[in-house]
């Protein structure tokens, strides 16, 4: 990697703001609506007040502007909010997107969605059954990456749900079907296979492909799934492998929440992959010991790049530039070579509000400044 | 040799009740039309089970917020803790988490089923978490060993068996997932023999079973046929139909012949052939045919459509070259 140490990312999305929520449905914004809007255009300065279109949000006629123009909006919010915040790969935060499971399915063809399935207590998900050979009707986020693109000040990178998570969140009955006799697990893992490189192959590819035409050339492929069975890592990287076999551009994986040292080495077979983007930070404690896992990659011998993460998202307090420095060099000393490293938080931001998630980017900047003020001091 | 079909944990909620219940979460409507509509949706999922002629009816558990939840809110000792996956699957329970020793302060499994009126006890299906299970995946603030909360948990089961057996529930069916999964060794493993013994003491003539899944029912069986129940069923997508063997004593074998991980019904020819090969192999006196694990990882629809291949598979073999 050349440049400086410790560039910083983001690696999931953000939340969006309550003016962006009401101003998709149509509704004028509330007085917190209004306030937000203005003070994270101070900061950012993301919108023209003078525009039509923005005097139409502010004065409560969002329904000119429409739900699309209300996202751009949104869109062009987080690019700013990001490039402000100091990240060297910047995107839209997944502001026009509520989910990364159901909208790329349905830009396929083969799925058929029967119904509801209870997540816990009252909160329900829908899960498609694949019933037919997988297929793609268009590629999909190309519009996104467009607008990104076209706006972005920093380089522009795009997420995208990988193959594995994909057939993951989906129901088996073509694949599982084709194989013959009694569909136990030796059946399930072939058919589960199929599906994957299927999945892989006819709608993931042809998308990072139309993706990577546009001028995409840092790619995220999200794969959440991962750590759901770990006996399955090798088709996490199979699918991988399927999707992303010569094309140009540099990808990263990320998976979150998993116990790391169950998916590897199977998991290390995702030749494409230049960057592994997990999380750290959410399992440390004064020891540093949330980085131990990474001598797993010296163990296996693999040197590609590691997306780190220093800050945790599932906690409102915001970790100290000095603590991010601390787990940087300590990571960077396990790994042995700091020129490996991005900072990022564990997972997106979304579940924080955006001043804490503001705040924590900013340590994740800092902290990859003091850290890298220590290395280029000891030369 | 008889069989048996029948659910064998939850059914999936309709989608009336999928939308009541987040309705009621939103504050679109009330608590009284939730109510009524839990209420129909459970006489639909009787309707069911005894049109397709099942030989014991559950009503769904539709109300059950997850396997521990009447317990973790009704018993002392718990508070209902964070959601949780529920092992390898895209659902979750809330964990519950023990305080202290756990006491049972009133009978709370009567106040979770159905009402009579619309499952009649003596028909009903009862399926409560086994001990083991129950231990093994809460988060354990009690200052007390696994092993004796197994335990503790197999009497405190024991007392809602007596409660239920008294109020004319005569078929119990235990969920033990966790055996299978990350089966016991050493006095773990005597701990669920030992919270068993307390089950089927207190069972006193009423049918019980241990019903396992998401994992390898073979890899554990000698193991589970010490356990004191009735019966033991095992799910046929994770355990090798060649290792299964019947418990020992006559008692019931169960077969987890319908997958819950994919909508793909199965054929009850296929279900039936290899309900076969096993009866002919290990010759069970009875055997109990249901879903290998909760039906609710699907969608209402292919639930129903699933559900419909027990009798079909029944029927073919009660016919002519009948099993056994």
């Amino acid at each position: 990697m050349s440049g400086p140490l410790f560039p910083a990312q983001e690696i999931g999305s953000l939340a969006k703001p309550r003016w962006q929520l009401l101003g998709q449905r149509g509704e004028p914004l509330d007085l917190a609506a209004d306030e937000e809007f203005r003070i994270w255009n101070e900061r950012l300065g993301f919108a023209d007040v003078t525009s039509p279109e923005v005097r139409a949000l502010l004065e409560g006629r969002s329904r000119e502007l429409g739900a699309a123009g209300v996202r751009d909006l949104g869109a062009l919010f987080a690019l700013r909010y990001f490039e402000r915040a100091g990240l060297a790969r910047v995107y839209d935060g997944e502001a026009r997107r509520i989910e990364m499971y159901e909208y790329p399915i349905r830009q396929m063809r083969g799925f058929r969605f029967y119904g509801h399935v209870r997540s816990f207590d009252n909160k329900y998900y829908r899960k498609a059954a694949c019933v037919d050979e997988v297929g793609l009707e268009h590629p999909y986020h190309t519009e996104e990456f467009d607008f990104v693109k076209s706006h972005a000040q920093a380089i522009p990178k795009l997420p995208i749900t990988g193959p594995y998570t994909l057939a993951d969140w989906s129901y088996n009955e073509h694949y599982l079907g084709r194989q013959a006799g009694w569909k136990g697990r030796d059946a399930r893992r072939r058919a589960q296979r199929e599906f994957v490189v299927e999945i892989a192959r006819k709608a993931v590819r042809p998308t990072l492909q139309a993706l990577i035409e546009r001028g995409c050339r840092v790619i995220q492929v999200d794969e959440p799934a991962a750590g759901t069975h770990p006996d399955e890592a090798d088709l996490v990287a199979e699918g991988f492998n399927a999707a992303t076999e010569g094309l140009d551009a540099t990808f990263s994986m990320h998976v979150c929440f998993s116990d790391y040292a169950s998916l590897l080495p199977a998991l290390l077979e995702a030749k494409r992959v230049d960057q592994w983007a997990w999380e750290f930070a959410n399992r440390d404690s004064e020891g540093r010991d949330g980085y131990e896992v990474l001598k797993l990659f010296r163990e296996y011998g693999d040197t590609r790049q590691v997306g780190l993460g220093v800050v945790d998202v599932h906690r409102d307090e915001v970790e100290s530039p000095e603590l991010v420095a601390d787990r940087i060099r300590r990571a960077a000393k396990i790994l042995g070579d700091p020129s490996r490293i991005w900072v990022n938080p564990d997972c997106g931001l979304r579940t924080r509000r955006l001043e804490v998630a503001w705040q924590k980017l900013g340590s994740v900047v800092e902290g990859a400044r003091l850290a890298r003020a220590d290395f280029e001091r000891a030369g | 040799m008889t069989i048996h079909t029948s659910l064998t944990g939850p059914f999936p909620r309709s989608e009336p009740l999928v939308a009541a219940t987040r309705d009621l979460d939103r504050g679109r409507t009330s608590a009284e039309a939730v109510e009524a509509r839990f209420v129909e949706a459970e006489r639909e999922v009787v309707a069911l089970e005894r049109r397709l002629g099942l030989d014991a009816v559950t009503g769904g558990y539709l109300r059950w917020a997850d396997l521990f939840r009447p317990f973790a809110e009704g018993w002392r000792g718990f508070t209902v803790g964070p959601v949780t996956r529920w092992f390898e699957t895209n659902t979750f329970y809330r964990q519950p988490i023990l305080h202290a020793p756990p006491e049972r302060v009133a009978p709370v499994v009567r106040a979770a089923l159905p009402p009579s009126s619309v499952v009649e006890p003596s028909r009903a299906k009862v399926v409560l978490p086994g001990p083991f299970t129950f231990a093994g995946l809460l988060d354990n603030r009690s200052g007390e060993t696994r092993e004796a909360l197994t335990h503790r948990f197999g009497r405190l089961l024991a007392e809602e068996v007596r409660d239920l057996h008294a109020a004319g529930y005569t078929t119990i069916q235990f969920q033990e997932p966790l055996l299978v999964v990350a089966p016991p060794t050493g006095p773990l493993a005597e701990a669920a023999v030992a919270a068993y013994k307390s089950i089927g003491a207190a069972a006193d003539g009423a049918r019980t079973m241990v019903w396992t899944y998401f994992g390898d029912g073979a890899a554990v069986e000698p193991l589970l046929h010490r356990l004191a129940v009735g019966g033991i069923g095992v799910d046929l997508a994770e355990t090798e139909v060649d290792r299964v063997h019947a418990p020992p004593d006559h008692r019931a074998l169960g077969l987890g012949c319908l997958d819950p991980r994919t909508t793909l019904s199965e054929d009850p020819a296929e279900v039936a052939r290899v309900v076969r090969e096993i009866v002919h192999r290990v010759h069970p006196r009875e055997v109990w045919l249901g879903p290998g694990g909760p039906l609710d990882l699907l969608p209402a629809e292919p639930a129903a459509r699933k559900l419909h291949v027990l009798p079909a598979a029944k029927q073919l073999l009660d016919g002519p070259g009948a099993a056994g």
